[in-house]
């Protein structure tokens, strides 16, 4: 170091074979682990717009559904594009124009004269837990495989108890049910309050004048914000067009004066759905007469869909072993690990489950 | 049912959206704002020893800062609306809106603190550099503005101050919102928090300082230089306070959130499944805890401990990885708390493809290139001791000569120094701007 001549060409000696190799080593790494992330990351996004079909197979198409209009699938999501059927706010999600609020929702409630409030009354007493409508709202709204604008917990708690006298026959001996069985539709709430439309950082998602949450599915960004937002996992990303998701009780019928697909569709009437503004509704007249819950009303956001008899937590955070899913389970999670057999149960205890 | 990338959508109620991306974002975000501190140590507090740093430390957390909003874009599912967080802003309401605010504030304000910090060694560099295309960078980058006198090294000593001191400040809030994003989510037990910003915000300068320390042992080790104990023992004494308040908001927040006396029901049920018997158990008490906190401060406790360099180099690698681990238990446990059941939701590492580990490094090779260009054209080594270059061939330029005899005299026109006197005063003088030209004297070949 005394020789600053000296020192810097022993230290640029061994510094240029090394910079040689090691330089040109982490470049074509950082480069090819860059370019194989965006690739990959490519790859993921590609699949999802679904290529729209040739021009003569969508004339094909397009006179195939004038002549029986109904919802296409994913792959024709217009009927007519003369129509505007692809302008999703104009004339799918807002066809009465109605006016929106990305924040500050209590204007809608003072300030703007509406004709509606909707909301929706489910009377436990009488879901029989058939998923009739899952199915509707799957085939109304085209909800893809794997994720669900509304769905139905099915659980069953208690066990099978060893009995001499039980009517069920197994190669392990008798047995007697002692299970009660609950089940819960679940749906977005169309809060009053919603915080996923409050940090939707683009104003994609919004609440009508009518109460109605919905997202603009043109104006996604697809950040997933609003999804971790939502106290009610009511959202999701739609795998087809890579989008937050949810029920809109089917404002496009609610628009032409149709019930919500989900409603028309149950086979018990536990499913109410009405205008909160008028009072002579079914809606109105229940929440009038009847003790109702909504869910976690400690958060704050003023749900829009009320249970009448809410079963009380079923769920026993503790163990699964004595509660049973039978239609609808979370297959991302750790029960379900436990109840599909990959992950032994825990050691059966006689009649306590 | 093991999840593999290519049944991880659309199988199940719940799902961890968030990914790898996210993890990434607040640890790249928080070394942007952890190294800006390190450069306001010497910047703004005068701290003068760690001055010859604050060049690196302000051209790495450049680069970082460019490289941060590729995690978020590689998240999104739409990256192609990206344009639409300017024409659509939902501020305030968002936080997230406030990103592209404050990144673009930032990057602002970076420019300028880069160009004072610069200016003058940039005018030397444009008169004296041997190869023309760095002249002509060197002299692009003072924008003109070339008079290396008393004033003007004022005014940009003066520039410098005021970025960083504004700098700072919009530091705290592009990391402390990234905080406010997961504190604000009331859905969510485990991140609805009042301390998540303050716990992003130390955290992000903890690791900071940890980068920083390593930064300067590769430059040193690259470039064949000695290491300043010094340096490096004052650098560990900021680690150390840093790590001891953060050490101090973990225990607060393990005690509000994992004694069943003191915390709300859900937040004890997920922390204790989670972090007491679940999934995350290593990841918290090992990595992000036990290795990450309380071993680097033993390590670093004592003054031999703060001044060797292997311990010093040791701890900042492990300090870094356990604020990686504090960001993912964070991401990863907030959304493994199910919302609607009571599962935990899995969570499964992607290897390669979208949000996967694969992208990570691709956005860290990104970062490390950004820095190689950086390190390139800015002149940040005029501040180290040991690292004047005499007037000989510079070693990137053919075979090394053994001797100055053998030097080919083609490559030395003039016998002007060229690297080595840069930012010294026309008129002999070095007036120690941000310290940076002070230690320039002693090199003793003016
Ligand atoms: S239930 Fe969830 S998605 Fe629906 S309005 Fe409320 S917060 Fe939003
Ligand atoms: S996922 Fe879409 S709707 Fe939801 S917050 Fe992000 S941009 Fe808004």
């Amino acid at each position: 170091m005394d020789n600053p001549q000296l020192s810097s060409q022993v230290g640029a000696k061994h510094t240029v074979s090394r910079r040689g190799f090691l330089g040109a080593l982490t470049a074509i790494a950082a480069a090819a682990g860059t370019a194989g992330g965006w690739v990959g990351r490519a790859a993921a996004t590609t699949i999802k717009p679904v290529a729209r079909p040739a021009a003569a197979q969508m004339a094909r198409l397009l006179a195939y559904y004038r002549t029986r209009p109904r919802w296409a699938s994913w792959l024709v999501p217009e009927l007519n594009v003369n129509d505007g059927w692809q302008q999703w706010m104009r004339t799918i999600l807002n066809s009465k124009n109605l006016p929106i609020a990305h924040d500050n929702f209590w204007r809608l409630g003072t300030t703007i004269a509406q004709p509606h409030h909707w909301a929706m009354v489910i009377d436990e007493r009488r879901c029989i837990g058939c998923q009739a409508c899952v199915v509707a709202c799957k085939d109304e709204n085209n909800v893809p495989v794997g994720v669900f604008r509304t769905w139905v917990d099915v659980v069953e708690t208690g066990s099978m108890v060893p009995d001499p006298a039980g009517p069920i026959v197994t190669d392990a001996g008798n047995f007697r049910s002692e299970v009660k069985r609950s089940s819960m539709p679940l749906i977005c709430n169309h809060c009053d309050h919603p915080p996923c439309v409050d940090v939707c950082p683009v104003k994609a998602t919004f609440k009508r004048a009518d109460g109605i949450v919905m997202i603009d599915y043109d104006l996604c960004i697809g950040c997933g914000y609003c999804i971790q937002a939502c106290p009610y996992n009511a959202r999701f990303f739609n795998p087809i067009q890579q989008t937050a998701d949810k029920c809109t009780f089917c404002a496009h019928r609610l628009d032409r004066g149709l019930l919500p697909a989900c409603v028309t569709s149950c086979p018990t009437h536990a499913r109410v759905f009405g205008d909160r503004n008028d009072p002579t509704s079914e809606v109105s007249v229940l929440l009038a007469t009847q003790a109702t819950t909504v869910l976690k009303e400690d958060l704050g956001t003023d749900p829009q869909v009320f249970y009448i008899d809410r079963e009380q937590e079923v769920y026993d955070e503790n163990s699964t072993a004595n509660t049973v899913y039978p239609y609808t389970a979370n297959l991302n999670s750790t029960d379900y690990a436990t109840l599909s057999g990959s992950t032994p149960p825990p050691a059966a205890t006689g009649g306590q489950g | 049912m093991p999840l593999s990338p290519t049944n991880y959508y659309g199988s199940g109620l719940e799902q961890g959206y968030w990914g790898l991306m996210i993890v990434t974002y607040p640890y790249i975000s928080g070394l942007v704002a952890g190294s800006f501190v390190v450069a306001t140590l010497s910047q703004l507090f005068g701290r003068k020893r760690l001055a010859p740093l604050a060049p690196v430390a302000a051209i790495l957390s450049f680069a970082l800062l460019l490289a941060a909003p590729l995690t978020i874009w590689g998240d999104a599912r739409q990256p192609s609306r990206v344009y639409e967080l300017i024409t659509r802003m939902h501020v305030p309401w968002s936080p997230m809106a406030l990103f592209l605010l404050i990144w673009i504030s930032y990057v602002v304000l970076m420019l300028v603190e880069l160009y004072a910090v610069f200016r003058a060694d940039n005018a030397a560099r444009a008169e004296w550099a041997e190869r023309p295309v760095r002249a002509k960078i060197a002299g692009l980058l003072t924008l003109g503005a070339r008079s290396r006198d008393r004033r003007s090294l004022r005014r940009d000593e003066r520039i410098v101050r005021w970025t960083a001191g504004i700098g700072i400040l919009i530091a705290f809030l592009f990391h402390g919102y990234i905080g406010f994003i997961f504190g604000s989510m009331k859905s969510r037990a485990l991140w609805s928090s009042p301390m998540m910003p303050v716990i992003f915000i130390v955290s992000a300068i903890v690791s900071g300082i940890a980068l920083v320390q390593v930064a300067y042992f590769g430059i040193a080790k690259w470039n064949g230089w000695k290491i300043d104990r010094e340096i490096v023992s004052e650098l560990n004494m900021w680690l150390i306070g840093a790590l001891l308040f953060d050490f101090y908001l973990d225990m607060i927040e393990l005690l509000m959130s994992g004694v069943r006396a003191y915390a709300p029901e859900e937040t004890y049920e997920w922390f204790s499944r989670l972090y007491f018997h679940g999934p995350l158990f290593w990841t918290y008490f090992l990595f992000q805890l036990a290795l990450g906190v309380v071993v680097p401060l033993v390590a670093l406790a004592t003054r031999r401990g703060r001044a060797s360099i292997v311990n010093s180099g040791v701890m900042a690698v492990l300090v870094l990885m356990g604020v990686y681990m504090m960001r993912w238990n964070v991401v990863a446990g907030g959304q493994m708390a199910s919302k609607v059941t009571n599962d935990i939701v899995s969570y499964p590492l992607v290897w390669t493809g979208y949000d996967s580990v694969q992208t990570v490094l691709g956005v860290f090779g990104v970062a490390f290139l950004l820095f190689l260009l950086f390190a390139w054209i800015f002149p940040w080594k005029a501040g180290f001791e040991g690292t004047t270059e005499p007037a000989v061939t510079p070693p990137a330029a053919g075979p090394v000569p053994t001797t100055p005899a053998t030097t080919s005299p083609a490559n030395q026109p003039t016998p002007v120094p060229s690297t080595s006197l840069m930012g010294v005063l026309e008129d002999g003088s070095a007036p120690g701007l941000l310290g940076a030209t002070r230690k320039r004297d002693h090199s003793g070949i003016q």
